[in-house]
């Protein structure tokens, strides 16, 4: 074979003269039995002059051979009807879902699954069930078209808004322990951006929480209930990446990072349940474990992902810690409070006042501050004030931020209010899929269903949450289309299903670019990398973005990506390598943040969470702050109500956008009717 | 020959059922081998070191024995390529 590759990539060793095959069928005479299955070493030989190479035999055999290998990475072989990456709440409900009907089902988790963020998750999961006052599922439709700015694909959220009763009611009798009314019915909190009668009723109350420790609950319930379920876990897999082939996903690979082995997980259906990439930000209310491994591994498999460039920032994280208090808290009463004392939201959302959609908070925090009539020392932050609340109230409805307050900002909530800022929070964008949970690519005008990859929870984009996410619409989304993943895989395959033949070597790039990392010896180290690409995002991409500001965020960027080469990493071992993890882990974090970026700089509008200065309007294919009347509809290419969809080079990265129409019509037009765009105002 | 101890018994034993397990599946038993053998280098006295290894062989053996592992290959990068 010859090799005029000069860069270290693997190679298949495939011929059967070779001695590996002479040494498996040396062992095979003396085990008595075929040892090598056909579908492990076909006779086909592909020439590839690549450096590593593939076969089932490791280093047996030839002492030439043997003595020419430095490093083996061990492989081992999974089949299973389908495979979940993440056990979150999405990825939880898709798993023990699929088990129940019937697949044999792996869960791929890089923590265990009480650990992962949606544990974190304060405020609550909204639902129609109409407990405090009369209310109904399409109101709540309305309010989530209304919040995504008209970007969320309107038949999507038809089927999670008519889903929620019944999916609140499912957790009900799984055993989570809501709070109740005196009558013994869920307890439903007011939350930002919720109404009654299309926004002409008042406030509803829709949030169905657990005190303020929702998330909690939730993920030790849907723990809990997995249990009964035969569903193989493993934890503390760390997935590098999807096995494609010919444009299909055929499985998963994934480091186990106990001992230091590879594991191929050969499904016919892959669920990506991976969670955000909050953590592409300095400041953020996402753990350290929040990296967008999801979409960095759709994106290293040439797919699109959408709408990256909406990033939420939270109007309340804990000024210095980045905490989060929940919305839940404005929803019992709280108010946001500048230097005057003043309660500045009624200036800005004169109805909805601190209950405003969270973008709508966020950007007038940040106007406060930009004004002068910030708090503190530096007049950087504003208070949320609670100590009006009864302390009965503040001690049985917002326990955990009492403690969070105390434990992070000294403050007693009784007394004192806490100092709050806009902090990173959810990415509403995500990969993106259709209302079933497939994931779709955008080919031709048409959308396409990509065969055997599905996507739910904070790493799928259906798109419900649009441009602006609602507060407890993300708990319900978990759990709406994680079971919608499980329902759509039942419905077009069946169990034990024979798994279509995959190349040997699959994967092999993944390897060879973690043996590059576990060796590498740049001159920077992985702290620092992650850092830059931090700070530039958090001072690049904030709340307000102006297009030069973005513009030089988007080529610091591109130099931070360049320095991934020049990484330089501590530990050689492959046994709990945290130093390899956290290298992959930027990698993924690198990949996001460049999309986020890019695609922030080219939409010249100010759409949700995504607010421009230079742009500050929405460009839609109509205005609609006059009457449509008279007016001509704007082309495709020239209004931006239409979804990102970001594509990466992954050697240079490089970023292409293309575009993809907003999904208009509702799943059922005499059911629920779909709304039509109109301004957003609160 | 002393008799062997506890520990000593209970690694042989794991050691016959990784082999019992690896039959039917290709690829596991030359690195098992190659594992244990590797392994029987550490002194009898360092006990913490050997419980750690055997807990984890544990779990790899529940790993080896469950019916949706398939085989075992590897990607191995040879010595002049790596320069």
């Amino acid at each position: 074979m010859s090799r005029t590759s000069h860069h270290k990539r693997l190679r298949v060793h495939r011929q059967p003269e070779s001695s590996n095959m002479a040494a498996v069928c040396a062992a095979s005479r003396v085990l008595g039995r075929k040892i090598v299955s056909s579908k492990a070493l076909p006779a086909v030989c592909q020439t590839s002059n690549r450096k590593l190479h593939f076969s089932i035999y490791g280093k047996r055999g030839d002492a030439k051979v043997s003595d020419a290998i430095s490093t083996q990475y061990p492989v081992v072989d999974h089949e299973f009807d389908a495979v979940v990456v993440g056990a979150g709440g999405a990825g939880l409900r898709a798993a023990f879902g699929l088990s129940e009907a019937g697949f044999n089902t792996a869960c791929v988790t890089k923590l265990f699954p009480t650990r992962s963020h949606t544990v974190a998750a304060q405020g609550g999961i909204n639902a129609a069930l109409g407990n405090m006052e009369e209310d109904n599922w399409r109101w709540h439709f309305y309010d989530t078209v209304k919040g995504s700015d008209w970007l969320g694909d309107q038949d999507a959220i038809h089927y999670m808004t008519e889903q929620a009763p019944a999916a609140v009611v499912e957790l009900e009798n799984f055993g989570m322990p809501f709070s109740r009314t005196e009558e013994g019915k869920i307890y439903q909190r007011a939350f930002g951006g919720q109404s009654l009668k299309f926004g002409k009723g008042g406030q509803a109350h829709r949030c169905c929480c657990v005190a303020d420790r929702t998330g909690h609950s939730l993920l030790h319930t849907l723990y809990g209930r997995s249990l009964r379920y035969d569903t193989s876990y493993f934890v503390e897999y760390f997935a590098l990446d999807l096995l494609m082939e010919d444009g299909e996903c055929k499985g998963v690979i994934a480091l186990c990072m106990e001992d230091g082995s590879i594991h191929r997980f050969r499904a016919k259906n892959t669920v990506i349940a991976t969670g955000g990439y909050g953590r592409t930000f300095f400041s953020c209310t996402s753990a350290h474990t929040s990296t967008g491994d999801g979409n960095a591994m759709v994106t290293r498999a040439g797919l699109p992902c959408q709408d990256l460039e909406f990033v939420q920032f939270h109007p309340t994280g804990i000024y210095g810690a980045g905490c989060l208090i929940t919305e839940g808290c404005r929803g019992e009463g709280g108010i946001l409070i500048n230097s005057e004392g003043e309660r500045f939201m009624e200036r800005y959302a004169p109805n909805a006042k601190d209950l405003a959609s969270r973008d709508v908070v966020s950007r007038s925090m940040t106007i406060e501050i930009r004004e002068g009539r910030g708090v503190g020392p530096d007049k950087d932050h504003v208070y949320l004030q609670l100590h009006h609340l009864p302390p009965q109230q503040l001690a049985a409805r917002l326990p955990g931020i009492s403690e969070t307050a105390m434990i992070f900002a000294g403050v007693d909530v009784t007394k004192d209010p806490i100092p709050v800022l806009p902090t990173v929070h959810y990415n509403m964008g995500g990969v993106p899929t259709n209302y079933k949970g497939q994931v779709i690519t955008h080919k031709d005008g048409e959308d396409t269903v990509v065969p055997g990859l599905y996507a739910c929870g904070e790493a799928g984009c259906a798109s419900v949450h649009g441009a602006n996410r609602l507060g407890a619409n993300s708990l319900l989304d978990l759990v709406v289309f994680g079971r919608a993943c499980a329902l759509t895989i039942a419905e077009t395959n069946t169990p034990g299903e024979k798994l279509s033949p995959l190349k040997p070597n699959a994967g092999e790039a993944s390897v060879a670019n973690l043996d590059k990392i576990r060796f590498a010896n740049g001159s920077t180290r992985t702290s620092e990398i992650r850092l830059n690409m931090q700070k530039t995002m958090q001072s690049h991409a904030a709340v307000f973005r102006t297009g030069d500001v973005l513009k030089e965020g988007c080529d610091k960027m591109e130099s931070v990506y360049k320095s991934l080469e020049d990484i330089k990493t501590f530990d050689r071992g492959i046994v709990w390598n945290t130093d390899l993890v956290e290298t992959l882990e930027l990698q993924n974090l690198m990949l996001n943040a460049v999309q986020t970026i890019v695609s922030a700089e080219a939409r010249t509008e100010s759409r949700g969470a995504h607010a421009r200065e230079d742009f500050k309007d929405r460009v839609d294919e109509y205005d609609y702050s006059k009457p449509l009347q008279g007016q001509v509809k704007k082309p495709f290419e020239q209004h931006w109500r239409k979804h990102t969809l970001s594509y990466v080079d992954p050697k240079t990265g490089k970023v292409t956008l293309e575009y993809r129409p907003v999904i208009d019509n509702s799943l059922n037009a005499e059911d629920c009717a779909a709304i039509p765009p109109a301004i957003r105002s609160y | 020959m002393a008799r062997h101890s506890k520990l000593q018994k209970q690694v042989l034993s794991l050691y016959r059922q990784f082999l019992r397990a690896a039959q039917d599946k290709p690829g596991f038993i030359p690195r098992i081998r190659d594992e244990f053998h590797a392994n029987a280098a550490i002194k009898k006295t360092d006990v913490m070191h050997i419980e750690y290894l055997y807990r984890r062989g544990q779990r790899q053996l529940e790993l080896l024995k469950d019916v949706n592992t398939k085989q075992l290959g590897s990607f191995s990068k040879s010595k002049e390529d790596s320069s």
